[in-house]
């Protein structure tokens, strides 16, 4: 146990050795006999202060935990097992003692002397914790709850993200890496999201659009799940924040081709809109449909400009082409049973152009593309061009084809992009300040590498440039090594889950010290690590269940 | 950090002033003089045990059956050595002095002990020690004269960190017929005063002691004087090689029956001691005892240790209680510091953590050497460095 005269809550000292100095960086501890500590706990020691007689204190996270002994190899404990001998006990245990390695967090009297050997280490405590993240520089107004650090002695507190770096001006955007199947950065983002909203001056300033791309997970946010347990309530108290379910949302689902007037999702909700795509509303966005499709030589690329080009200014030769089956079938690219060279394109790559059309709008799709739209079957850009600060739009993409959701998201993405850079003259009231959009895989839309495309370009513009413009993107995705590095690179807040050991051995996680690395292959389910740009080190959190209706009906 | 030595710097003073200081230089020697210190002391305490000529086991060890099986006794089977005691020693060479026409070494020792506690659970706690930095000169004929030496003494505090010590007075390791280089009396007067911390570690543990709190004192058991307390043994890992076993009948003459300790311990199987053999007219019962297999090991008298009890009343040591000393010293050979010490095969891991526990007390040589400077305006002109002549535990 601690010993006791140097009070209950010592853990240990401070250790510089001949090799292993102290730095202002780092610095490392013995623990006594007994005491707990695991990585990502929050300890603090006594500094020297500004001037003669004062003291300051440092704060640091603990990265790793290493248990060394006087054995100078393996062998030599072999050899005193009694040459591996299992069954007889060592007389004496050999002396042996815990270090914790700690990453310096912060000094509040920024000091940054290497700590000094001997010096007692306590856990920090919860006023601690907040100056040692640099949580008490933060304005009140400017915290947002992100989860709770609880440290092995049972302590905890809020770890607050600064609103301006979510939603700018200073930075924003936030990226949720971590494997699939512990629920995790769902929850996580819609809890965020949550968060952004009840803590927000003005919530009616801000809108969010939602992208279900999983079974119907988000398809009920606007009911109260059932009763949470004690120990998530107590977490949401902790938090500040009230468990409840989104208010004001609208469901923007999918037409389905097989039963006509109701949604392609895998669950309908209480009231919702449908949206189907044309051809006069997918013209402007043919080149996000076309994504997937090989396109090497850039042929593609052209034809699609023009056909794009000719269609949205209405020009003589699409004057008549109204509908998918018009395009595909009739003049100018159609004529006489066969494909026609138009312009100048081939015929070759028109009959490409055609046969990828054929696919993605006819004959491989869900439903949405239709050549006649009905009254109740919305354009969904348009819907989005009427978005209202104070709402939530979730936009349901489960049952949607791989290229349906690609065209889906981009038209989303270019349609707020759009709205927020140029305000159309015909609302009636102001675009909301900020839209918050989350989407989870990026990794289909902005993925690794140098080959870009339209859609690819639309999420890094959005990365790039939204802050400025108020869009702010939360985006998730099992490895964070899959998606484009500009657009991981620009979220300033980045929540990491469970981690395989093969994902964080990539570049992309350079920013994590290889002790941190590997403590990211063992987070539980519902732990994350929060790297912020407020934050020295990334801390760990837990966050509270969702409290809208998860289940499925 | 203040000078540490602050107490060294008026007797260097005096030195400076009253002497010819020629200080040391060039970089430290390590000491050669033997190759292993503890046997070479074992030599010098135990001088009478040459010839050894009778048993000191009741009832007597016949010729045949000089070896009795100690299979090992673990702790948790039944508690038997709780006190460890060791000593260590490190000793430099500062100066040559001059005083009228004699000249001699001015050397420093950093001498002490410790006791470590085994608790029930295995641990190890230091329960307590002792360290001291010791300046050594010899006085008289061959040293420094009364006059300076009595302006020296002004400073000797018996309480504080540094002592002055004359390395020409005699004690068990300086007999008066011994000759010798002043820098090795020095070494053995630094020896000698490590000893004695020992003796004051064994103190400590007065009271504790008993049938199954016994004690371990790293090496022989007789100083200038029998260690008399009770509940004590010691244990060296390293020992003469050259006494004699005169036993049985036809003990000397033609046909005697003669024996060396090379061939008893050859022959010495794992886990069995040999039988217990007296020295000192029976006031100590000494035997050995094979801690580890030999297909373990190098040399046939690796893994050995010799074990000494003080038998104050010269009463010869029943064979079961030289049984259950040895049965749990060879419970005592696991863990063993493989790797940090080169006689790990004989080591007692508690030993070696209180000889750790001491040598980590010890000044650096960097802050030994560093606090050492002698008044420059009086001393000799020359480097500052100083020579290391020795280290030993």
């Amino acid at each position: 146990m601690p010993d006791e005269t140097v009070g209950n809550s010592a853990l240990g000292r401070t250790s510089a050795t001949e090799r292993e100095a102290n730095t202002s960086d780092k610095f490392s501890f013995w623990l006594a006999p007994g005491v707990i500590v695991n990585p990502f706990d929050i300890v603090q020691v006594e500094q020297v202060g500004p001037a003669a007689g004062e003291t300051s204190k440092t704060y640091g996270l603990v990265t790793i935990l290493e248990h060394r002994t006087d054995a100078a190899s393996h062998l030599a404990n072999f050899i005193s097992n009694n040459f591996g001998e299992l069954a007889a006990e060592p007389n004496t245990l050999r002396q042996g003692a815990t270090v914790g390695r700690v990453n310096v967090l912060s000094n509040n009297r920024d000091i940054y002397m290497p700590v000094s050997n001997e010096r007692l280490v306590h856990f920090a405590d919860a006023a601690g914790i907040e100056e040692a993240l640099g949580i008490t520089e933060m304005p009140a107004a400017d915290r947002v709850p992100a989860g709770l650090i609880k440290m092995s002695n049972g302590a905890s507190t809020v770890a607050y993200l600064d609103r301006r770096y979510i939603l700018g001006p200073e930075s924003a955007h936030i990226n949720i890496s971590g494997i699939s199947g512990l629920a995790t950065k769902t929850s996580y983002a819609m809890f965020i999201i949550q968060s952004i909203l009840q803590k927000a001056a003005n919530p009616e300033k801000i809108a969010v659009i939602i992208l279900n791309v999983k079974q119907a997970d988000l398809l009920q946010i606007d009911k109260p799940g059932p009763s949470l347990p004690v120990e998530e309530m107590e977490k949401w108290e902790d938090l500040g924040l009230e468990p409840r379910p989104f208010k004001n949302v609208v469901y923007l689902l999918p037409a389905s081709s097989e039963h006509p007037g109701r949604p392609n999702s895998f669950l309908e909700p209480d009231g919702y809109h449908l949206f189907a795509y044309d051809l006069d509303a997918a013209a402007d966005k043919l080149d996000l449909l076309f994504t997937n499709v090989s396109d090497p030589t850039g042929t593609m690329d052209a034809i699609i400009g023009d056909i794009m080009q000719g269609i949205v200014n209405n020009e003589g030769d699409f004057k008549n082409v109204h509908s998918w089956s018009q395009l595909l079938n009739g003049p100018p690219l159609f004529k006489d049973g066969q494909s026609k060279g138009w312009g100048d394109h081939h015929r070759s790559s028109v009959g490409k152009f055609r046969r990828n059309l054929r696919r993605l709008v006819k004959t491989r799709q869900s439903g949405i593309f239709m050549d006649a739209r009905a009254k109740n079957q919305k354009v969904l850009a348009d819907e989005v061009r009427k978005i209202k600060g104070g709402y939530t739009y979730v936009v349901d993409i489960a049952k949607l084809y791989d290229d349906e959701q690609t065209l889906v998201f981009g038209d989303l993405l270019r349609t707020v992009y759009e709205l927020k850079a140029e305000e159309p003259e015909d609302r009636s009231e102001p675009v909301p300040e900020k839209i918050i959009f989350f989407v989870d895989e990026l990794n289909k839309y902005a993925p690794g590498g140098a080959r870009t495309s339209p859609i690819t370009e639309q999420v890094l513009d959005i990365a790039e440039r939204g802050r400025s413009l108020g869009v702010i993107l939360i985006s998730a995705q099992q490895f964070m090594s899959a998606v484009h590095n500009r657009v991981t690179g620009n979220a300033a807040t980045k929540i990491l889950g469970r981690t395989g050991a093969a994902e964080v051995a990539q570049p992309d996680y350079r920013f994590l010290d290889d002790e941190l690395k590997m403590s990211m292959t063992r987070l539980g389910k519902g732990e994350l690590l929060i790297s912020h740009a407020v934050y020295r080190q990334p801390v760990k959190i837990i966050f509270p269940k969702p409290a809208y209706r998860q289940e499925q009906r | 950090m203040p000078n540490p030595l602050a107490e060294l710097t008026p007797v260097l003073e005096v030195l400076a002033d009253n002497i010819d200081v020629l200080p040391a230089a060039g970089k430290a020697v390590e000491d050669y003089l033997h190759p292993d210190p503890e046997e070479l002391e074992d030599t010098l305490i135990n001088r009478e045990m040459g010839e050894v000529t009778a048993f000191a086991e009741t009832p007597t060890p016949s010729l045949t059956s000089l070896y009795r099986p100690t299979p090992p006794l673990p702790r948790i089977e039944q508690p038997f050595y709780r006190f460890f005691i060791d000593g260590s020693i490190r000793t430099y060479f500062l100066a040559t002095g001059i005083e009228g026409n004699r000249s001699f070494p001015i050397e420093l020792a950093q001498v002490g002990a410790a006791v470590i506690e085994r608790r029930p659970d295995g641990n190890l706690r230091l329960l307590a020690s002792k360290h001291k930095v010791l300046l050594l000169l010899p006085k008289g004929a061959k040293g420094i004269s009364d006059a300076v030496w009595h302006q020296l003494e002004h400073f000797d505090r018996s309480d504080g960190l540094v002592e002055l010590h004359d390395v020409s007075k005699t004690h068990a390791l300086n007999r008066e017929d011994q000759e010798g280089d002043l820098r090795n009396k020095a070494g053995a007067k630094a020896r000698h005063r490590m000893h004695e911390l020992e003796i004051e570690m064994i103190r400590a543990t007065d009271g504790s002691r008993d049938a199954h709190n016994w004690l371990i004192l790293d090496g022989a058991v007789k100083l200038d004087e029998f260690v008399e307390s009770r509940y004590l043994v010691g244990v060296a890992k390293s020992f003469r090689k050259d006494p004699q076993f005169y036993l049985g009948r036809r003990s000397r003459g033609r046909g005697e029956d003669r024996r060396d300790v090379t061939a008893i311990l050859a022959g010495l199987p794992h886990a069995h001691r040999t039988a217990a053999f007296s020295a000192y007219n029976g006031k100590v019962a000494f035997w050995y005892v094979r801690l580890r297999e030999q297909r373990e090991l190098d040399y046939p008298l690796m893994g050995v240790v010799k074990v000494e009890l003080p038998r104050p009343g010269g009463t010869p040591v029943e064979a079961e209680l030289a049984d259950l000393i040895s049965r749990a010293l060879v419970a005592e050979r696991n863990v063993t510091p493989y790797g940090r010490d080169r006689r790990w095969h004989c080591h007692l891991y508690p030993i070696f953590m209180a000889e750790q526990a001491i040598k980590n007390r010890f000044f650096s040589e960097d802050v030994l050497l560093g606090a050492i400077r002698w008044p420059q305006a009086r001393a000799q002109a020359g480097p500052e460095g100083q020579e290391n002549v020795g280290e030993g535990e």
